[in-house]
């Protein structure tokens, strides 16, 4: 007789034959079966077979279960066998993954970021902090439930064996990636994040402020970043309403000075409410619209002819001057607070973008100088700031020729870029980009999320394709490489296999897309209660979402282009003709399949080329395991991203984007080229320009150059710097005497956190930034 | 002597560049933020000469 059996853990526990009577049972159940008595009876062969076997010894857990697996068989009970095997194999998984989910949390509470790979998974996330770690810990835990509970177990053993990533997993069942956010239709009458109402902003501080508070609001009720796709169109009310208080408080300056003590009851406030209401005009920040002569016209029933221009051309004066300094000062607050402000938990920063340059209004025009001149000065000791991420829209005819009325924000954007590494550049006239393009409809020129997803067309609703109030809600990626080693060659059975792993994305986009759709305007109280996500501000708070959430995209991206080909014809796009045409073959294919698919469910499928941070690493290491090295394929430590060009491989800019271009137009649901620059490029404007003029010329929808930006904390130098800083001559991890930083004209910053002497040296004290003289001085 | 031996002061030891690199269309704080493949990548790069470009580019650099 059997007594005991010896658990997993070691420990001895009673032999009971019902539990094994019970698990034949629930096999059999499974492939049909419902006879117990038939259970009871192989349980007890079980019994003997085990005794047979073992003689006096007790039995483990495995050496149980491997007997029934035989006995089965040998009785012929083959379906239940099967069934028994699987069932078995899935509670050895789900015990590994305990077992793994405690390993890695033990790895996220014991080790720093410098040893903990997981806790860099992505770079904007202080995987040190307590928060941080809180985050992780429910982000992998989160995993682990979907996988073993919510997910399709088809699609989860997709992604668990690398064919295919589904992205921000952790968020499965919570809620979208991202949004481009409409500030003006947000602002106008005031809202509430959540926490608390706020007016209606009166002037151009409190409209940079509650920009950042917007972003930040949403940013808590998605997994991806937040774009605000017109930001000059939105900023400018601001400036007009700061101009106008300006001038209104300079006139009442003048009057203090100018008027004669009996007219104590002359009211600058009186006069300028009249000469708006009687005139139906505003002060304008350039030009003149008649207003100025109504004001000097009511002056000179006080004053005489000569004072009354004098205070009119006075007020004029110093509102310009006072308008501009409050302009920059605002989006020199809003780049600051955009680096510094919380969310999630403090975790991380708002993920940022804003794109601009396309306003034409004097108002526009300041805000992007005055945004751009910010962005270029730095963060408090000069550092260069990692957000918001700017996307400079290029357009013929707007900013990209001499002569344009923008001209001179572009040249700027470039001179910036140059510097700071941005802005980004986004291309408008790209065919792709154009065809949505309404001139006067700043809603309709194409927009990106910094990282490069991009959402305009809408097969949900096709009487809106514009940007505002839309985004992306969920992407999963193909491993394109793994389907190149498999097809050994065979282009046929790659296309074949492809359509498969399609066929499998559009499965469980859907279902995620169900999920969602079952979730409440509540559970997103600002970026449905507040209206920002399109039509959300027709649903009341315990509505579902399925009316409105096919407004945004549905998308299937991809990874390693490059090694995918090197593995099915022993080269890539970058090295050979016949690559780069099976490359685009590819792609359109995948881009033709997700029209198909777009049509056959009216929602937005779209093709990205993945942006790929975290997954980078993820499938080449398990490509490596299974399919050995492989040259130009599986023997780097990464994937190359998306179309790129391997990043190794020497080729010349323009080639580069030039083999790059086409896939920006098969790349519906984002795309990005950037390229490597050599030197420092604010000593060569004209190459830079040059570039991102070809980018526009060969149909590049985004893009931008790369240059090393490095600095040195101890004098503040921002450059190049190779081994030794070119400002105060020291190597990295070297002493400066301090006499010689003194010598340099540096001090002691008192807030800094940083050791060293920071701040402007004196060769950049007297350098005054250059300004584009968009309103003078 | 005293006096000059406090000018002499050293600052800064121990503490490193700091060397800010495009991820994947966005930039993060420093090298040391990224994850190992992403590390891997960077140190890869190759810069991309604009001089052995084709007529176009002389179009443009006009």
């Amino acid at each position: 007789m059997v007594q005991q059996i010896i658990k997993r853990d070691g420990r001895k526990a009673p032999f009971e034959l019902d539990k094994i009577a019970g698990a034949i049972f629930g096999a059999a159940q499974a492939s049909g079966g419902q006879d117990y008595e038939m259970a009871a009876e192989l349980a007890k062969l079980v019994e003997q077979a085990l005794e047979t076997e073992l003689k006096d010894g007790t039995p483990t857990v495995e050496q149980v279960q491997d007997t029934v697996e035989n006995v089965l068989i040998k009785n012929g009970h083959a379906r239940t066998a099967k069934k028994y095997i699987l069932y078995r194999n899935e509670r050895t998984r789900v015990r590994e993954m305990n077992t793994r989910l405690m390993k890695v949390y033990e790895d996220l509470t014991f080790q720093s970021s410098l040893e903990n790979d997981v806790k860099r998974e992505n770079a904007n996330i202080d995987g040190d902090t307590a928060m941080g770690t809180m985050l992780k810990y429910g982000s992998e835990g989160a995993k682990q439930f979907y996988e073993m509970f919510i997910l399709d177990p088809a699609h989860a053993k997709a992604h668990r064996e690398g064919d295919i990533h589904i992205h921000d997993l952790d968020f499965l069942t919570l809620t979208t990636t991202c949004c481009q956010i409409d500030l003006l239709s947000l602002f106008d009458g005031g809202f509430s994040t959540g926490h608390g109402f706020l007016r209606e902003p009166n002037d151009i501080r409190s409209y940079s402020a509650l920009a950042c508070i917007a972003i930040q609001s949403n940013q808590n009720d998605q997994h991806g970043g937040q774009s605000v796709p017109n930001f000059d169109y939105c900023m400018a009310p601001g400036v007009k309403k700061t101009y106008r208080k300006c001038f209104l408080r300079n006139l009442e300056r003048a009057l203090e000075i100018y008027r004669d003590v009996e007219d104590e009851d002359l009211e600058s406030r009186e006069i300028f409410d009249e000469v708006e209401a009687t005139s139906g005009l505003q002060p304008i920040l350039i030009g003149t619209n008649g207003f100025e002569d109504k004001l000097t016209e009511k002056l000179q029933e006080s004053f005489d002819d000569a004072t009354a221009r004098k205070i009119t051309a006075f007020c004029r004066r110093h509102a310009i001057k006072e308008t501009r300094r409050t302009t920059y000062q605002a989006m020199e607050a809003l780049v600051h607070n955009l680096n510094t402000m919380h969310s999630r938990a403090g975790a991380q920063i708002p993920f940022s973008s804003l794109n601009y340059g396309t306003d034409v209004s004097p108002e526009g025009r300041l805000v992007v100088e005055c945004l751009l001149l910010a962005t270029e000065a730095g963060l408090g000791n000069g550092e260069t700031s990692i957000f918001p991420i700017h996307i400079f829209k290029v357009k013929e005819g707007v900013n990209f020729n001499e002569g344009d009325p923008n001209y001179d924000l572009f040249k700027l954007a470039c001179r910036v870029s140059a510097k700071r590494l941005f802005p980004n550049f986004s291309f408008l006239d790209a065919p792709f980009n154009l065809k949505y393009y309404k001139e006067g409809h700043p809603e309709t020129e194409c927009a990106y999320m910094g990282c490069r997803t991009r959402v305009i067309g809408n097969v949900y609703d096709p009487t809106r394709e514009i940007v505002n109030g839309r985004g992306n809600l969920s992407f999963t990626s193909i491993n394109l490489p793994r389907i190149g080693i498999r097809s050994h060659g065979d282009v046929d059975w790659f296309f074949e296999d492809l359509d498969r792993k399609i066929d499998l994305v559009i499965d469980q986009l859907l279902a995620r897309y169900r999920i969602q759709c079952s979730k409440r305007v509540r559970n997103y109280p600002f970026l449905m209660g507040e209206g920002i996500w399109m039509d959300s501000d027709k649903l009341g708070p315990d509505d579902t979402l399925e009316d409105v959430l096919g407004h945004g995209t549905l998308t299937v991206g991809f990874i390693g282009l490059a090694e995918c080909l090197k593995a099915l014809i022993g080269k890539h796009h970058g090295e050979s003709d016949e690559a780069q045409n099976l490359g685009l073959e590819i792609i359109g294919h995948m881009r033709a399949r997700m029209d198909e698919a777009a049509k056959k469910y009216k929602l937005n499928f779209s093709v990205i080329a993945t942006p790929a941070e975290g997954l980078s690493g993820r499938f080449v290491k398990i490509d490596r395991e299974k399919y050995g090295v492989i040259e130009g394929v599986t023997d780097r430590d990464y994937y190359t991203n998306s179309f790129h060009i391997p990043v190794y491989f020497p080729i010349s800019a323009f080639e580069k984007l030039g083999r790059e271009a086409p896939y920006h137009e098969l790349t519906n649901g984002g795309h990005i080229s950037y390229i490597e620059l050599d030197g420092d490029p604010t000593q060569n404007l004209e190459a830079f320009e040059a570039v991102v003029r070809y980018m526009k010329e060969i149909g590049i929808g985004y893009g931008s150059i790369n240059h090393p930006v490095d600095r040195d904390p101890v004098c503040g130098y921002t450059g190049i710097i190779g081994e030794t800083c070119p400002r105060c001559g020291r190597k990295e991890g070297e002493g400066v005497p301090l006499s010689k930083l003194k010598k340099m004209g540096l001090y002691k910053n008192l807030n800094s956190t940083t050791i060293g002497y920071n701040g402007a040296a004196a060769e950049e004290a007297d350098r005054r930034p250059n300004t584009l003289k968009i309103v003078k001085e | 002597m005293e006096n000059k031996e406090m000018n002499e002061m050293l600052i800064g030891e121990g503490v490193g560049f700091e060397r800010i690199r495009r991820i994947t269309g966005y930039l993060v704080g420093t090298l040391d933020r990224f994850n190992n493949a992403k590390r891997a990548e960077v140190s890869d790069r190759v810069k991309h000469g604009l001089s052995s470009c084709c007529s176009a580019s002389e179009q443009h650099t006009a």
